[in-house]
């Protein structure tokens, strides 16, 4: 209990949240526009997990908003093409998986501090992508959407994928030697190398799996819409890094849980909607956000002040 | 550590006065080189200079494409930069930029009306020929507007579309690119005047802001669905907003049953218009607006256009009609199932 | 305090930026259309006031190994204050400006608060302000609202000249060579080093970490809001969107300046030249007859390279010893990952 209180507490916010909507707005809850909703959500949640694993390992990744429309654009293009979903899917992920070895690399082979290259390879990549394309939509075939499944059935499978992404690392993290390692090389780098583990390339394979994720991501947005908009996934980093901090993983790195990212992707995403249903007029939205990121992080300030660690 | 601080400073001081002498001489070949631009005239190639409201956006990328072709026929250099995100003092920069720069003409479209007239009017003042077009400055910083569509003839067309599609009660909610972009602010503006004088039962809900990505709209088009279950049309203002939120009605089944109108280009549009989710997206010729814009700018400086003209004769587009200081490109087009296949920008 | 190996390292790292300026300089100036002259000189100047004096206190921010994201936030809901004040209050351009820097003091305050009352980390509550000030500054205007038509006399402040330089020169010079003689002069600054290094040893060693850390941030709030002036007055009018992305703007410039991201590192100096860089090479590129027509999507472009180049060029002696270091030490076969 007393560990978990952060993770707890978040979801004790989100709660509380979805009990005003049921009584204030029991729309929110109709199941149709509500898996229409948890699947435009899904492909944030496949990033937010993401970054929550660079930040365990004490990093960060700024890029991955940039990162994402490239995907985007790159899996859009291919779809086109013969190959179809399969091969869309493939050039989004290595694609994101190359961008993240270049950030990777960088990162753990030259000792760079993760926030000054991805603030680089953020800008780099945006405006690059914007040279390229500018900004034409690129339309995609009938059959790329929902993967050619029906609708709802589409809507699943997307959430299912971001439900099993979330479930298989929040249980590779806690479970498997391999997740281990992004705590201890997030606790103490140095430790974790004297331990004989090999901090640099747990950090550069991170990097290469945030990419990854991110391609994966990018696929199951495009698959949502007939067209691909080159801009989309601008201000995602942001959302991403928000969802994992207020789910309590450390900026300091090597704490946190990915159930705690989990809880504070819901109350996060739910946050814009619930302003909707509730009738609350949109120029209030950018403060609304800031103070409940504000006060869950209070929270727990508070709470560790008190308890005098 | 302290030494070092002043070690750097006095070499940033060394760096200035460098730069100071280096101004001297080339400032002289600079004002030389203008005083030879301006009173030549025929004997150098004119520099125009178009500005959009954000560069990467597809409404400019196809304006870009016409002002292009002016500039081919007219055998001019054509500048086309602008804020990569809709900045407005990012604007002013550009533009202080050109006049320094030196060139002939400046053709711009203003995210803030107020704050770019201050830069339009030092480059008025430095002899720059300065017209505007899709949004206007103040007028007193241009000579013309090349006007596509006065904010208020964009609301009343939208406000009238909306009322023809939905009757005369019901409800409807407003995609927008963010709170802050003026020029969106001005229409509704216009669009909840003409509701108030003509559809004072058309239920204005809500209004929401998509950050102008097509994603967000159509996340935001989806919960706006389910929590206004009356909403009869949704009316989006800003380009990629349009087919965000027809993917959301149509993914909501309620295509034809929830009208979708906006402002945006047909090609992103046209399959959702095809299917009956789209019912009519109301734009201009955007390629002849970014024609027009560097047509009439070349003319400005070099004496075609002159203020007070009554038309103006723009190469393969014809004559343009001028009522007062704005040079009319034609009424805003409204593309619907019947028309949008002979568009394809 | 700092060994002479690391005291070179900063030195050179300085010296780079200096070389990379004065080529940018040349460069422009032989390609480029009327870059040297005093008009455009005035212009780069202008425009890079409002980052510059972010940056400035963005650097001892950065020195003490935290960040502060809410810069560009608060520099809108700044802006608007003051618009709020002038125009809805009546109070005269002077009593808004100071009443602006109040706010821009207790939002300072705000930040300092919570990073050191609390213990929590920089980069979480500054990242909710940042959306928490924005947000305010939407909400005080519900978005629409834009201050315009300020007396001349304010006007002068960011169109100016004065002495020959830009009116706003005049401040950011005052605000640079304050900050430099406070960072690099006084305990206060060497204190922020210390901070930065090893902020227990610094506790140890009988520094008010709290004390001082919060001073930092409260800086940047007053900066802020006096960036927002200079803004303003620059461009005339005032709006909720002033200042969008400013803060990674200035991020950029403090690191490219050779501040560590990690704290304890990085020099005042420096930071001028970081800025002057980039709107050298912003200023620039608009006057290439290659790149006039990208102008913007280029300068963002070379800044990320020109900022892993500047990164690389800093630790590529470290590099490569550790990685003849890896080399030595890894004789044994890769083990396969698991």
């Amino acid at each position: 209990m007393k560990r978990h209180f952060h993770e707890l507490s978040v979801a004790g916010t989100l709660v509380l949240l979805l009990l005003v909507l049921a009584v204030l707005a029991p729309g929110f809850f109709e199941p149709q526009p509500l898996l229409s909703r948890l699947a435009t959500a899904a492909p944030r949640l496949v990033v937010a997990c993401g970054v929550a694993l660079v930040i365990l390992t004490r990093q960060i990744d700024i890029s991955i908003g940039s990162l994402f429309g490239v995907c985007s654009v790159a899996a859009g293009l291919v779809a086109t093409g013969p190959t179809g979903i399969p091969g869309a899917l493939a050039t989004s992920m290595l694609v994101g998986a190359v961008g993240g070895a270049v950030n990777g690399t960088l990162v753990a082979g030259l000792g760079l501090p993760s926030i000054v290259v991805t603030l680089a390879t953020m800008v780099t990549l945006r405006e690059g992508l914007r040279l390229w394309r500018q900004g034409v939509f690129i339309n995609l075939p009938d059959a790329m959407q929902w993967f050619g499944l029906p609708m709802m059935r589409g809507q699943a499978v997307v959430c299912l994928i971001a439900v099993g992404v979330l479930v298989a690392l929040a249980l590779m993290t806690r479970h498997l030697a391999a997740g281990r390692y992004l705590y201890a090389v997030g606790s103490d780098a140095e430790a974790a190398r004297l331990a004989g583990l090999r901090p640099r390339l747990t950090t550069f394979l991170v990097f290469v799996g945030m990419g990854a994720l991110v391609g994966a991501a990018a696929v199951m947005n495009l698959v949502q819409s007939p067209q691909v908009d080159p801009s989309t996934g601008r201000g995602l980093e942001l959302e991403a890094i928000a969802a994992a901090v207020v789910g309590g993983v450390a900026v300091s790195g090597g704490r946190g849980s990915l159930w705690g990212v989990f809880a504070g992707f819901l109350l996060l995403s739910c946050i814009n909607p619930a302003l909707t249903y509730l009738g609350v007029k949109p120029y209030w939205d950018k403060a609304s956000q800031g103070a409940i990121i504000l006060l869950a992080v209070v929270a727990d300030g508070w709470r560790r002040r008190r308890g005098g660690t | 550590m302290t030494k070092s601080f002043f070690h750097l400073l006095s070499a940033a001081i060394a760096m200035a006065a460098l730069l100071g002498t280096g101004c001297g001489p080339s400032n002289n070949s600079a004002s030389g080189d203008g005083a030879t631009q301006t009173a030549g005239g025929s004997g150098k190639k004119l520099m125009i200079a178009l500005m959009p409201k954000s560069k990467g956006n597809a409404y400019f990328v196809s304006c870009k494409q016409g002002a292009e072709r002016a500039a081919k026929e007219l055998g001019v250099d054509l500048v086309f930069d602008g804020p990569t995100n809709p900045d407005p003092a990012k604007q002013n920069e550009i533009i202080e930029n050109w006049i320094t720069l030196g060139v002939d003409a400046i053709a711009a479209a203003c995210e803030n009306r107020d704050g770019i007239s201050t830069a339009l009017r030092k480059a008025q003042a430095k002899g720059i020929k300065v017209i505007t077009y899709d949004s206007d400055a103040q007028p007193d910083a241009r000579s013309f507007f090349v006007n596509q569509a006065t904010p208020e003839g964009i609301g009343y067309t939208l406000m009238d579309e909306a009322g023809r599609l939905v009757g005369p009660s019901g409800e409807f909610a407003i995609i927008t690119a963010s709170l802050t972009a003026a020029n969106m602010n001005e229409w509704q503006k216009h669009i909840e005047a003409r509701r108030k004088e003509k559809f004072p039962n058309l239920k204005m809900v809500a209004l929401r802001p998509c950050d102008d990505l097509k994603d967000k709209a159509q996340a935001e088009a989806t919960t706006l669905l389910g929590a206004y279950p009356n909403l009869n049309l949704i009316m989006a203002i800003c380009s990629p907003a349009v087919p965000g939120s027809a993917e959301a009605v149509k993914q909501a089944g309620k295509a034809g049953k929830v009208k979708v109108i906006g402002l945006g280009l047909p090609s992103e549009n046209r399959r959702y218009v095809k299917d009956g989710v789209t019912d009519s997206v109301i734009l201009w010729k955007t390629e002849d607006l970014g024609y027009l814009a560097v047509h009439a700018a070349k003319g400005l400086a070099d004496g075609t256009l002159k203020p007070g003209a009554k038309s103006y004769q723009a190469g393969a587009l014809g004559q343009f009609e001028i009522v007062g200081d704005h040079l009319l490109l034609g009424k805003p087009f409204i593309f619907n199932k019947d028309n949008i296949d002979q568009f394809n920008f | 305090m700092m060994n002479p190996a690391l005291r070179r390292i900063l030195v050179r790292h300085e010296t780079l930026l200096v070389v990379v300026l004065i080529l940018e300089v040349l460069f422009f100036a032989t390609q480029g259309r009327n870059f040297l002259t005093p008009d455009n000189l005035t212009n780069i100047i202008r425009h890079s006031v409002e980052i510059g004096l972010l940056a400035l206190v963005m650097m001892p921010i950065i020195l003490t190994g935290g960040i502060d994201l809410s810069v560009g936030s608060l520099l809108g809901l700044c802006a608007v204050t003051f618009g709020k004040l002038w125009r809805d209050a009546g109070w005269g351009w002077e009593w808004a400006a100071l009443g602006t820097v109040v706010v821009g003091f207790v939002a300072g305050g705000g930040n300092a608060l919570l990073i050191t009352a609390l213990r929590l980390p920089p980069l979480i509550v500054t990242l909710g302000t940042y959306s928490l000030f924005r947000g305010l500054a939407e909400a005080l205007t519900r978005g629409v609202d834009a201050f315009t038509g300020f007396p001349e006399g304010f006007l002068f402040l960011g169109t100016g000249q004065w002495l020959g330089l830009p009116a706003q020169a005049w401040l950011f010079g005052l605000v640079a060579v304050g900050i430099g003689l406070w960072v690099h002069n006084t305990t206060f600054g060497r204190s922020f080093r210390a901070i930065g290094f090893a902020p227990e040893g610094a506790r140890y060693a009988g520094v008010p970490v709290e004390r001082r850390l919060a001073l930092a941030y409260v800086l940047a709030g007053v900066v802020a809001a006096l960036a927002s002036i200079t803004y303003t007055a620059r461009f005339g009018t005032a709006k909720a969107d002033a200042g969008t992305g400013y803060e990674l703007a200035a991020i950029t410039a403090v690191v490219l300046g050779g501040t560590s991201i990690f704290g304890g590192v990085g020099s005042v100096g420096g930071t001028l030249l970081g800025v002057a860089a980039i709107a050298v090479l912003t200023n620039g590129l608009s006057r290439l007859p290659a790149t006039m027509s990208s102008a913007s999507e280029l300068s963002g472009v070379f800044t990320g390279v020109l900022l892993l180049l500047a990164l690389g060029a800093g630790i590529l002696p470290k590099a490569i010893a550790a990685l003849r270091d890896r080399r030595s030490s890894a004789q044994t076969p890769a083990q396969p990952v698991p």
